[in-house]
């Protein structure tokens, strides 16, 4: 008996262990995961990370960021050069680069790809601004071009009619397109940067319908198959992709991490992409350190095997050619008061005592492995208007700090002052979050209450301002100081970004000049004059810049972290004389 | 014959009112619990104005017993429509995950069923000695420990460490899956083992106990030609009855499972619809999980007047 069962369990495994594949050694073909379901490949509807890292592999636009500048700094893509702009800042013109070609596929006559017009442009940014494919980047362009959202209303409900001439977004021939705003923008250039506004050909969403989102047919680096919601999608270098190559300049410390050995080659530098969806961390982590991914983020819970406190790798890993790279991220986490709650609408010192009485550092220990950056302001690093040497008043962490003004504020060691509920995601993390905040504040007489949230059901309550406080982040959608500072700007009140419901007329006024102005050091200033001013009436309890830790293995090269990485994976390279070495070291 | 086409078909009846009720608690949970699907689905920047656009597009600023009319179409139609937050279509989307997650479950559930139904007579026939008490303590103790320590402990030493098997994804395609549901389906027989071992076991005591068996025993019949020929007969029963009702289950998937291997089933797929709101999915997968119960309920019903002749459906 015992015999037969044996034999049915040692059959499976022997069924499996005879079947396991081995790490590629042969082909330049990159292994590379990503955390959540990819939903689809169309550009519109691109409003998760994941699926846009993704359609960026095959789709382009007009811009893109530089691969090693820093700051993020723009470049063309499929245009030929930036944009002309008119003297008033309202009028935008591109022309593209010619000879550009989609990608082979059965929507075009004989299948053959054709050459890339202004007009595909055209037609896909008013793709994007048609109220029936609910697009989450519609925000981007929303009353910002002339004549587009009275297109979007007119075809909201009857066919749209995509021939029709829009004022604001022009094909001038087919190698000129023109934009013209209706107010000015200056943030405008980085939504053509953007994976919503990437070039698709018409033939291709009238070919596939509804199911264009799987069949992608872009001008990018690399083609695939049409998607299917597996866990693995692969991709191979698209044999009609120009002549795009290298970047030739970098910063010394990119000469010296070997990020401009490359300079100048063409582009993909890999042949394959094999991108495996693993959603959680242990499987991840496990198929990185058998070398079977090539590049991976550091699970919390291995955090302190694999990062020295000094910011190295350790022994162990660094015996197995594991590189460490640290990157400041463009974001911000934090916690909003609802300033259409009458406890905190006028009550500044309130505000500022809870900020004092929060103790960021410890925070940043317990849940961030120490190596976020304490937020003074809502603007990270990297971006105009933030400024190293500023020191927010309300951040500096003092419990005695905390209760003065908590008496000054009618509530002395929190008497009177009734239980305040901070609603969170029901996650591990955020009730840890919750929890700590919780401490903190009992520490001056403020009782929290806890109460955890589905993700819709705490969406739900921040849009319709039904919470008190809530916990949340914020990811830069691009590198500009608007970008957060909106957070708190009045008319983007709930439903909108402003969760928190912060309405300061003064901010407000600051904010709608300040963001309407050219970039350029007057900007910058008053950037930080805005961030400075919101942060000192604790418009919002103020947490972390996070930073990205990646581990990669000493065989992938060029890789430099992007906050904003569309379609980087053309720039990696592989060495896979290096790889045939290291593996069996893993 | 009849009367057990009648039975048949009385009982395929009764799959109307139980649909109207799936598809109305449905509808009260998604109104009354379910977060509003059109903030998520807009992101970030959404607008109150683009909210009310979408509602109207997605069919949720219609009445109450409009929308409920809805539901019921689609549950009588089978036509579930797309996804609302990844815009696929819905059977394409079940048919997708069907398939991964039956790759890892039906032999699970096999393998684990047959294994457990051996020990369990292996261990009725040496009742109350050590061998006995040995296996129903391990069973205790397989079943006291959680199915995350499993999954954690396997992945890491028999995958990782001794490479016996691949670490996590999924590849369609017979043979093609094997390597990747190997270690799953290992690790679902070890999780389902124990509670199945001492379930069988007390069944077939039952069976054992009774005045049948005396008389067998009277009648100088061999234990094994006992416990083999009659008692596992008899103790079929329920054996059918909780193997057949668990198989509707099969096609849910393994959500753990899945989500730590990688496997794109239907586990996965329902907790992604629930955390985006996804009410068409959900809806989707509700109405045929109540379909697929009543029809296996009613399978199991039939199963039983092949093992037991003194069984008749009407």
């Amino acid at each position: 008996m015992f015999k037969s069962l044996l034999v049915v369990l040692s059959g499976v495994m022997i069924l499996g262990a005879s079947c396991t594949k081995k790490v590629d050694l042969k082909d330049r073909t990159l292994h590379v995961n990503v955390s959540a379901k990819v939903k689809g490949f169309d550009p519109v509807n691109a409003g998760d990370t994941y699926s846009s890292g993704e359609i960026a592999r095959v789709y382009e636009g007009l811009l893109t960021y530089h691969y090693l500048k820093r700051p993020y700094t723009l470049i063309p893509n499929l245009a030929e050069d930036m944009p002309t702009v008119s003297n008033n800042g309202m009028t935008y013109t591109f022309k593209i680069k010619k000879g550009v070609k989609f990608q082979d596929n059965k929507c075009f006559p004989n299948g053959k790809g054709r050459e890339l017009k202004a007009k595909d442009f055209v037609y896909s940014i008013k793709r994007m601004a048609d109220a029936k494919n609910v697009s989450e980047g519609w925000w981007l362009l929303d009353k910002k071009i002339k004549g587009l959202n009275a297109w979007r209303t007119k075809y909201k409900t009857e066919k749209t009619n995509y021939d029709e001439v829009v004022e604001g977004v022009k094909a001038l021939d087919d190698y000129t397109i023109q934009f013209t705003l209706s107010q000015p923008y200056p943030q405008f250039l980085y939504s053509l940067a953007m994976v919503y506004t990437f070039a698709v050909p018409k033939e291709a969403v009238d070919f596939y319908g509804k199911d264009f989102l799987n069949n992608p047919v872009g001008t990018g680096p690399f083609v695939t198959k049409p998607y299917t919601q597996g866990t693995r999608i692969e991709y191979t270098k698209s044999p009609s992709y120009r002549d795009v190559f290298y970047p030739t300049e970098g910063s010394a410390e990119d000469k010296a991490n070997g990020l401009l050995a490359d300079a100048g080659k063409k582009l993909p530098l890999v042949d394959k992409i094999v991108v495996s969806i693993i959603t959680e961390s242990q499987p991840a982590w496990l198929n990185f350190e058998k070398g079977k991914l090539d590049l991976n983020g550091i699970p919390k819970d291995n955090f302190e095997s694999v990062v020295t406190p000094d910011k190295g790798v350790t022994d162990k890993y660094a015996k197995k050619g594991i590189d460490l790279v640290i990157t400041p991220d463009l974001d911000i986490t934090y916690i909003a008061f609802n300033h259409e709650d009458p406890l905190f609408k006028s009550n500044l010192k309130l505000r500022q005592a809870m900020s004092l009485a929060y103790d960021g550092d410890t925070a940043n220990k317990l849940f961030y492995n120490n190596q976020g950056i304490i937020a003074q302001t809502l603007l990270p690093p990297g971006i105009g208007g933030y400024d190293p040497n500023y020191k927010n008043p309300y951040r500096q962490f003092s419990v005695e700090k905390a209760k003065k003004l908590l008496a000054e504020a009618g509530y002395k060691n929190g008497k009177g002052l009734p239980t305040i509920m901070y609603d969170t995601t029901a996650t591990t993390v955020a009730r840890q979050m919750g929890e700590y905040f919780k401490k903190q504040m009992a520490q001056i007489g403020i009782n929290i209450q806890l109460n955890t949230n589905t993700w819709p059901q705490l969406t739900k309550k921040v849009k319709t301002k039904q919470t008190q406080i809530f916990g949340m982040a914020w990811l830069g959608d691009y590198p500009d100081a608007e970008n957060f500072l909106q957070l708190t700007y009045g008319p983007n009140m709930a439903p909108g970004p402003n969760g928190g419901n912060y309405n300061n007329k003064e901010f407000n006024k600051g904010f709608a000049i300040a963001t309407k102005m050219q970039p350029g050091p007057e900007r910058a200033a008053k950037y930080k004059e805005l961030a400075q001013k919101s942060a000192e009436d604790v418009s919002l309890l103020l947490g972390v810049h996070r930073t990205s830790f990646v581990v990669k293995h000493s065989w992938l090269k060029n890789y430099k972290f992007s906050t904003f990485n569309h379609g980087h994976s053309k720039y990696y390279s592989l060495d896979l004389k290096k790889k045939a070495e290291m593996i069996n070291k893993l | 014959m009849s009367g057990n086409l009648n039975y048949i078909i009385r009982r395929l009846l009764y799959l109307i009112p139980v649909l109207l009720g799936v598809c109305g608690l449905v509808f009260l949970l998604f109104n009354v619990v379910a977060g509003d699907p059109t903030m998520l689905l807009l992101g970030k920047h959404a607008d109150a104005q683009q909210m009310a656009d979408l509602k109207a597009q997605l069919g949720l600023d219609k009445s109450l017993i409009a929308q409920y009319f809805d539901i019921v179409k689609s549950a009588f139609t089978f036509d579930f429509g797309r996804s609302w937050a990844t815009k696929q279509q819905i059977t394409e989307m079940l048919y997708q995950g069907a398939i991964p997650s039956l790759t890892l479950t039906i032999p699970g559930f096999f393998i684990s069923t047959v294994m457990s139904l051996m020990i369990a007579i292996f261990v009725a026939y040496y009742r109350g000695k050590g061998i006995d008490l040995f296996i129903r303590t391990l069973a205790i103790a397989l079943m006291s420990t959680s199915s995350l320590v499993y999954i954690l402990v396997f992945q890491k030493y028999l995958a990782f460490e001794l490479g016996l098997f691949e670490i996590s994804g999924y590849e369609y395609g017979f043979p093609s899956f094997i390597p990747y549901i190997a270690l799953p389906v290992v690790i679902w027989v070890v999780m389902s083992i124990g509670p199945d071992v001492r379930f069988y076991r007390t069944l077939i005591l039952d069976e054992i106990y009774q005045d049948y068996v005396r008389t067998a025993r009277a009648k100088g019949l061999s234990e094994k030609k006992i416990l083999f020929k009659h008692v596992l007969r008899n103790a079929l029963i329920p054996v059918i009855t909780y193997t057949v009702v668990n198989l509707p289950f099969l096609i849910l998937g393994a959500l753990l499972l899945e989500s730590f291997f990688s496997i794109p089933g239907l586990g996965g797929l329902t907790l992604s619809a629930v955390n985006a709101s996804d009410f068409p999915v959900i809806k989707a997968m509700a109405i045929l999980s109540a379909i697929a119960y009543i029809l296996f309920t009613l399978v199991s019903d039939i199963l039983y007047t092949l093992v037991d002749p003194r069984v008749k459906l009407n």
